[in-house]
């Protein structure tokens, strides 16, 4: 018998994908079905915020930034 | 044109029936909804068919557009329907045809022809011996009550110091009752819709104010058919010219009392007998003003250069450092949103567009496109000048960018930066027995149009809305 669950589509990088696969590992709280491509996943719709803040966090940790100091 | 007509358009298709019915009782706005709110098309179309005697079969006027433009005539004849100006009825043989609806031709006929002792374009104000005001002095006052109010949402008073311009409280009120301010502990915050606004050249801004406006007026018991329509009579008078406030009905007089606030008409005094149209209210349903935009220039330009030649006055350079040529406080309080502003001159200030300050404008609401635009609409007559003399060397059928392409493309990686996933709420459809029982309800998602993504494999697929397609497999599994 089909059914219909409630969720968030989510569309991304396999990069970020990984990343919150890697989130759902401590709790498994996010995700609602693993959609098993590169880069599409259904998550709890009451998770996106924490999620995206989460996200941001942690790309601005670890993706190196080019030089923003003000030299002239 | 289009992005300026947009809002006006939406909101004016919301209208019901009848309030069109009233509008369309004046010849003024007849005109003004003909000259602003409609494609070239259906401009052709109005005017081919206002001076039929009979309705015009449709196959006839199918015949006037060659069927690769098609759908340009389909939008056309969809916006004249939306706006209650083009009727389908039929003819004596009973043919299906087109007609210019009525009020609307006999009013738009008004216009065109002139007709004898007609108050709806206004009436000059002929006092002998009175100075009038001149165009020169009506600029500078629109200029400083929008600057003003723009000043007011940004809060420049406090970036400046400049004394503040008496806004009444009428103003206050309606920034606040569209959300484009929001006060809190008596400290005015500008909403994330609020810089969207501002950014805004001024034509849409008016625009948007003026429909505010007329929302807040049905509140407050106004008829918004008679702000609307005077709104339409403002914006087809003359700059320049006074006219008489003794033919203004009280809702009338009480609009112009709160227009003046926003420098859209200038009066002497509140009492004063005539008023005069200022170029905010007369460039609304001119196509002109769309395009060269002489308002923007006039108020945003240097003072002391109002309708010079150039209306920009920023600099952007490939290595992301931006000058402005303004003293305007709220120009650069504008700028030093989306711009880490290092040094001011009485002039000039400089300043260095960075990842950081990019970030910081898009945490606040404020979108790469707005930036990107702002920046476009206010770039230097040099760096126009400069690119396009470019864009003759190295052209790929790329249009010219007056931005460095570098600067603007980086503006939209920072802001993708920000939005590393698409969420799209909904419903996912799973644990489907067999392919056959899969395939059915996923073909009915995609024909109405709520499929968003599927896969074959899994026997999975999201919709956004599952009422329809669960009826559907209802009516399936009853079968």
């Amino acid at each position: 018998m089909p059914r219909a669950v409630r969720g968030l589509l989510i569309e991304c990088d396999p990069s970020i994908k990984s990343m919150i696969l890697k989130y759902d590992e401590e709790r498994h709280d996010y995700i609602v079905e693993d959609l098993d491509d590169e880069n599409h996943l259904v998550i709890k719709e009451s998770q996106l915020q924490n999620l995206k803040v989460r996200l941001d966090q942690d790309l601005d940790e670890k993706i190196m930034q080019l030089d923003e100091s003000e030299s002239e | 044109m289009a992005a300026s007509t947009s809002r006006p358009l939406e909101y004016l298709e919301g209208l019901p029936g009848t309030t069109f019915y009233k509008l369309y009782q004046q010849p003024s706005t007849a005109l003004a909804i003909f000259r602003r709110m409609l494609p070239d098309l259906a401009k052709c179309f109005v005017m081919a068919l206002l001076y039929l005697k009979d309705p015009l079969p449709t196959a006839d006027l199918e015949l006037w557009v060659q069927s690769e433009s098609k759908k340009q005539r389909d939008n056309a004849i969809s916006i004249l329907a939306r706006l209650h100006i083009l009727s389908k009825t039929r003819t004596g043989d009973n043919v299906l045809a087109y007609m210019v609806t009525n009020p609307f031709a006999s009013s738009l006929r008004q216009a065109l022809v002139g007709s004898e002792d007609s108050q709806s374009f206004g009436v000059f104000s002929q006092i002998p011996g009175e100075s009038q005001v001149s165009i020169a002095d009506l600029d500078d006052y629109a200029r400083q009550q929008w600057e003003g109010v723009m000043g007011y949402m940004v809060g420049t008073s406090a970036f400046s110091g400049q004394r503040e311009l008496n806004l009444s409280k009428g103003v206050k009120q309606l920034l606040q009752a569209g959300h484009l301010v929001e006060i809190r502990d008596r400290r005015v915050d500008i909403t994330k819709d609020g810089f969207g606004f501002v950014l805004q050249d001024v034509n849409t801004q008016v625009w948007h104010i003026l429909i505010l406006y007329v929302e807040s007026a049905e509140a407050i018991g106004m008829d918004s058919v008679e702000v609307l329509s005077f709104l339409f009579l403002l914006s087809s008078l003359e700059l320049g010219q006074s006219y008489e406030k003794k033919h203004l009905t009280s809702n009338q007089l009480r609009t112009l009392a709160d227009l003046a606030d926003f420098g859209i008409v200038y009066q002497d005094t509140p009492e004063a007998t005539r008023f005069y149209p200022t170029r905010l209210a007369t460039t609304l349903t001119s196509d002109s003003s769309a395009l060269n935009n002489p308002i923007t220039g006039s108020l945003t330009g240097p003072a002391g250069e109002a309708g010079g030649s150039g209306s920009g006055f920023i600099i952007v350079e490939t290595n992301y450092r931006l000058y402005a040529y303004t003293s305007s406080p709220l120009q650069i309080s504008l700028i030093s949103l989306f711009t880490n502003l290092k040094y001011r001159f009485p002039n000039l200030v400089t300043g260095k567009i960075t990842r950081q300050s990019v970030r910081r404008a898009i945490e606040i609401g404020i979108t790469a496109e707005q930036i990107i635009s702002y920046l476009h609409s206010h770039a230097h007559p040099q760096l126009r000048k400069h690119n396009a003399g470019h864009a003759t060397s190295n052209t790929g059928g790329i249009p010219p960018s007056v931005l460095p392409p570098t600067v603007t493309d980086q503006i939209r990686l920072w802001q993708l930066e920000r939005d590393r996933l698409r969420a799209t709420a909904g419903f996912l459809f799973k644990d489907f027995t067999s392919l056959a029982e899969y395939q059915a309800p996923c073909q009915y998602a995609a024909e109405i149009g709520v499929l968003v993504w599927k896969s074959d494999k899994k026997r999975m697929f999201f919709v956004t809305r599952h009422e329809q397609v669960a009826a559907f497999l209802r009516s399936r599994n009853q079968q």
